[in-house]
C-alpha cells in the first residue's frame, strides 16, 4: 500500500517527476557512455596489441624477452612445435625470426626489428596482411619485404624498390641481402608501422644463417580469455629452456589501465550519482512542502515516522528505478550505432595512432558496469530522499496541520 | 465511566517572544459515549484544547488523563501509537490524503494498524455501506464535495474503532445543509458504536443539537 501510495504521488506532479527520470536518464547515459568510450578504448588498444604482433601466447628460449639478440633462438623447434599441435587450447601458431636490424634505402637508413614469418601462417595470427594498402602482402617469393607506411615514407621509397637489410649473425658476421618491396601496411598503430618490417620465414633465416631454427612462436587460442590457461599448460609441458608467457605478461601498461579503469568506474558512477543527488533532494523536498498538511494529518492518525521516512524514499526509489530502467535501455540502444559503426576520431588520430587505438573508436559497454549503473543509480535515489524525509518527520503535526501555503 | 479528564491544564503559546496564554487551566471529564461539543469564539482556545486532548501537543503545565492514565510522560512514538489505536480525527479540511480513493484512505489506517489487506477491503466497504457512501469508495478526494469528503474522514476516524474521535470544527467548510448531514452521521456512530465524540465549533446550529456544551471563553471554560 505504501508503494501504491509513493507510485501515485509520483504522478500526482507529472512534470516534476518527469524531470527527475530524465536527469537519471541524462546520468545514466552519461555514465554508460563513458564506460563504453573508456572501456571500448581501452581493449581496441589491448586487441590492436595482440593482432598486430603481440597473439595470446608466446614461446620464447629463456632470456629473449630480456636480450632479443640473434643468438637467442629456439634451438629446437620441433619439440615446441610437438607441444603445440597436442595442445586443445592452441588454434593456430605462427613461428617467426625476430632481430634488431638496419634497413637502408638510396636516400635513407633506420634500424627496424626485422620479422620472419611464414605468409600462409602468419595472416592467422596477426593483422599485417589485413593492413596492407599498397602493393601485396608476402608471397613465398624470398625477396620480397612489406614495410609500414611510416617507414616507407622515411626512407622515400615504393612498391618494387629496393631495399637492403642488414643483421648481425650468431657468429658475429653481419649478413645482408636486398629485397623488393612487395606491399606497404599502416596498422592503427603508427609507432608499430615505423618500426617493423616482414620477410619470409626461409629469407630471414638466410641473411641471419639460422636455417631451420627460430625465435618465437605466436600462439593464438580459442579464446583469449584462456590465454593464461594455455601458458600455464605449456610452460608444464615445456622445459625451463622456454620462456612462455602471454598477453598479460607481455603487455603489463595496457593491463594495468584496464585494471585501474576497472576500478575507477565506480569513482565515475559515484560523481554522476553525486550530481544526480542534487536533483533528487531538490524535487523530492518540494514534494514534501507541498504536502505539508497532508503530512500533518498522516502524523495525527498515528502514522509513525519510520512509515512516512519510507514513504518519501519510496518514491524516489521508484522516480530514480524508472530513470535508470530507461537511461540503461537507452544507453543501451544508443551504444548500438556507435559499437557498429564506432566514432570516426580522426580528428586526433596522430596521437591516437601513437596509441595503437587506430582512427575510429568503437565504444563497448561493460557488463559490470550495466549492472554497476543498475544497482548503483536506484540507491543514489534513495539518499538524496534522506534529506527530505528526515524533513517530513520533523514536522510537527499541529503546525502541520495548520499549515497555510 | 470517564475516558478523558483534565486537571489545570495551561497552553502558552510564543508568538514571537510574546506569551500567549492560549488555555488557563482547564477542568473537565468526559465519559464513554458522550457527545460533546466545544464552543467559543475564535481565538478562545478550541482547537488548542483539542490538540493536548488528541495527544498532538503537549501542555504547558497540568495533566490529561485517559481511562485513568497520564499520557504526558509518553514518547512521540509512543503517542503516536497511542493515536493510532485509540483516537479518531476529524480536522477542518485536507483531511484525506488527495492521490487515494476514499475505500484506500479508510484502508490506509487500517494498514497502519498492521490489519491484513482482504480484512481492511472488508471492513472498509462495510462501513462506506453503513454510512451509507458506497458510491464514493472509487472517487478520489479531489472529485468529491466537501461535504463528502468530510463523510469519508468520519469513516476513516472511525474504522480502527477509536475510543475517542476528536472533530476540530468538522462543518465550518460545509453549508448548513450538508453540515447537518454530517452531524446526523456523527451521533448515529456515537448512538450505534457507542463512540465518544468530541467536537469544537462556533456554529450556532451544532451547538443547538449539543448534548453536553461546553463554552469556552479566553482559555477558559465558562460553561458546563
Ligand atoms: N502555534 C501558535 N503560536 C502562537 N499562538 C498561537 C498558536 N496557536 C494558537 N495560538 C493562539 O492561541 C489562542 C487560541 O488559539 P486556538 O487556535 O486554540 O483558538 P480557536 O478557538 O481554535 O480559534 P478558531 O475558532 O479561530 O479556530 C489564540 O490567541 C491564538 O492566536
Ligand atoms: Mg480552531
Amino acid at each position: 500500500m505504501l508503494l501504491k501510495l509513493a507510485w501515485r504521488n509520483i504522478w500526482r506532479n507529472k512534470r516534476r517527476s518527469l524531470i527527475v527520470v530524465l536527469s537519471v536518464l541524462v546520468g545514466v547515459n552519461a555514465i554508460l557512455l563513458i564506460d563504453a568510450l573508456m572501456n571500448g578504448m581501452l581493449y581496441q588498444i589491448l586487441f590492436n596489441q595482440i593482432s598486430l604482433s603481440v597473439s595470446h601466447v608466446q614461446v620464447h628460449k629463456s632470456g629473449f624477452n630480456n636480450n632479443k639478440v640473434v643468438q637467442n633462438y629456439i634451438e629446437n623447434p620441433g619439440e615446441v612445435e610437438y607441444a603445440l599441435n597436442n595442445n586443445k587450447l592452441v588454434k593456430s601458431y605462427s613461428k617467426r625470426v625476430i632481430t634488431f636490424g638496419l634497413l637502408s634505402s638510396a636516400s635513407n637508413s633506420t634500424g627496424v626489428y626485422i620479422y620472419g614469418v611464414d605468409p600462409g601462417i602468419e595472416d592467422k595470427i596477426s593483422i599485417i596482411k589485413e593492413s596492407v594498402i599498397e602493393g601485396s602482402y608476402l608471397s613465398d617469393t624470398n625477396r620480397d619485404i612489406v614495410i609500414g607506411q611510416k617507414l616507407a615514407e622515411k626512407l622515400k621509397v615504393g612498391i618494387g624498390d629496393k631495399v637492403v637489410a642488414m643483421a648481425s649473425r650468431p657468429d658475429g658476421s653481419i649478413g645482408s641481402d636486398v629485397f623488393r618491396i612487395a606491399g606497404i601496411f599502416k596498422t592503427p598503430s603508427s609507432e608499430f608501422d615505423k618500426l617493423n618490417i616482414f620477410i619470409t620465414l626461409t629469407s630471414s633465416q638466410q641473411l641471419l644463417n639460422i636455417p631451420g631454427k627460430v625465435h618465437e612462436f605466436a600462439v593464438i587460442t580459442n579464446d583469449y580469455e584462456l590465454s593464461n590457461n594455455l601458458r600455464n599448460e605449456l610452460k608444464s609441458t615445456l622445459t625451463e629452456d622456454y620462456e612462455i608467457q602471454s598477453y598479460e605478461d607481455l603487455l603489463p601498461f595496457v593491463i594495468i589501465q584496464l585494471d585501474i579503469y576497472k576500478e575507477s568506474l565506480f569513482v565515475i558512477n559515484l560523481i554522476i550519482g553525486l550530481a544526480l543527488i542534487f536533483g533528487i533532494i531538490n524535487s523530492m523536498l518540494m514534494s514534501v512542502f507541498e504536502r505539508i498538511n497532508e503530512f500533518g494529518v498522516l502524523m495525527s492518525i498515528g502514522m509513525k515516522n519510520n512509515k512516512i521516512f519510507l514513504m518519501v524514499l519510496m518514491e524516489a526509489f521508484v522516480i530514480g528505478t524508472a530513470g535508470t530502467i530507461f537511461g540503461v535501455i537507452s544507453g543501451y540502444l544508443i551504444n548500438i550505432p556507435l559499437s557498429i559503426n564506432g566514432i570516426d576520431l580522426s580528428f586526433f588520430s596522430e596521437s591516437l595512432e601513437s596509441l595503437a587505438l587506430g582512427s575510429v573508436l568503437y565504444p563497448q559497454l561493460s557488463l559490470a558496469n550495466f549492472v554497476m549503473t543498475l544497482l548503483l543509480i536506484p540507491f543514489i535515489s534513495v539518499a538524496g530522499a534522506f534529506y527530505p524525509a528526515f524533513k517530513a518527520i520533523k514536522l510537527d503535526p499541529v503546525n502541520a496541520i495548520r499549515y497555510v501555503r | 465511566m470517564e475516558i478523558i479528564r483534565t486537571e489545570n491544564l495551561k497552553k502558552v503559546y510564543q508568538d514571537n517572544g510574546v506569551p500567549v496564554e492560549a488555555l488557563k487551566g482547564i477542568n473537565l471529564a468526559i465519559n464513554r459515549a458522550e457527545h460533546v461539543v466545544i464552543a467559543g469564539p475564535s481565538g478562545s482556545g478550541k482547537t488548542t484544547l483539542l490538540n493536548l486532548l488528541g495527544a498532538l501537543d503537549k501542555p504547558t503545565r497540568g495533566k490529561i488523563f485517559f481511562e485513568e492514565k497520564d499520557f504526558s510522560g509518553k514518547t512521540k512514538k509512543e503517542l503516536s501509537e497511542f493515536r493510532l489505536k485509540n483516537l479518531g480525527f476529524i480536522f477542518q479540511a485536507y483531511n484525506l490524503i488527495p492521490v487515494l480513493t476514499a475505500l484506500e484512505n479508510i484502508e490506509f489506517s487500517m494498514m497502519l494498524l498492521g490489519i491484513p489487506e482482504k480484512e481492511r477491503h472488508e471492513r472498509s466497504m462495510k462501513l462506506l455501506e453503513e454510512l451509507e457512501i458506497e458510491d464514493l469508495a472509487d472517487k478520489r478526494p479531489g472529485e468529491m464535495s466537501g461535504g463528502q469528503q468530510q463523510r469519508v474522514a468520519v469513516a476513516r476516524a472511525i474504522v480502527n474503532n477509536p475510543k475517542l474521535v476528536l472533530a476540530d470544527e468538522p462543518t465550518a467548510n460545509l453549508d448548513s445543509k450538508t453540515g447537518g448531514k454530517l452531524l446526523d452521521l456523527m451521533e448515529r456512530m456515537n448512538a450505534d458504536k457507542k463512540i465518544t465524540f468530541i467536537f469544537s465549533s462556533h456554529d450556532q446550529k451544532v451547538i443547538e443539537r449539543a448534548k453536553r456544551l461546553l463554552i469556552l471563553e479566553d482559555g477558559q471554560i465558562v460553561s458546563h
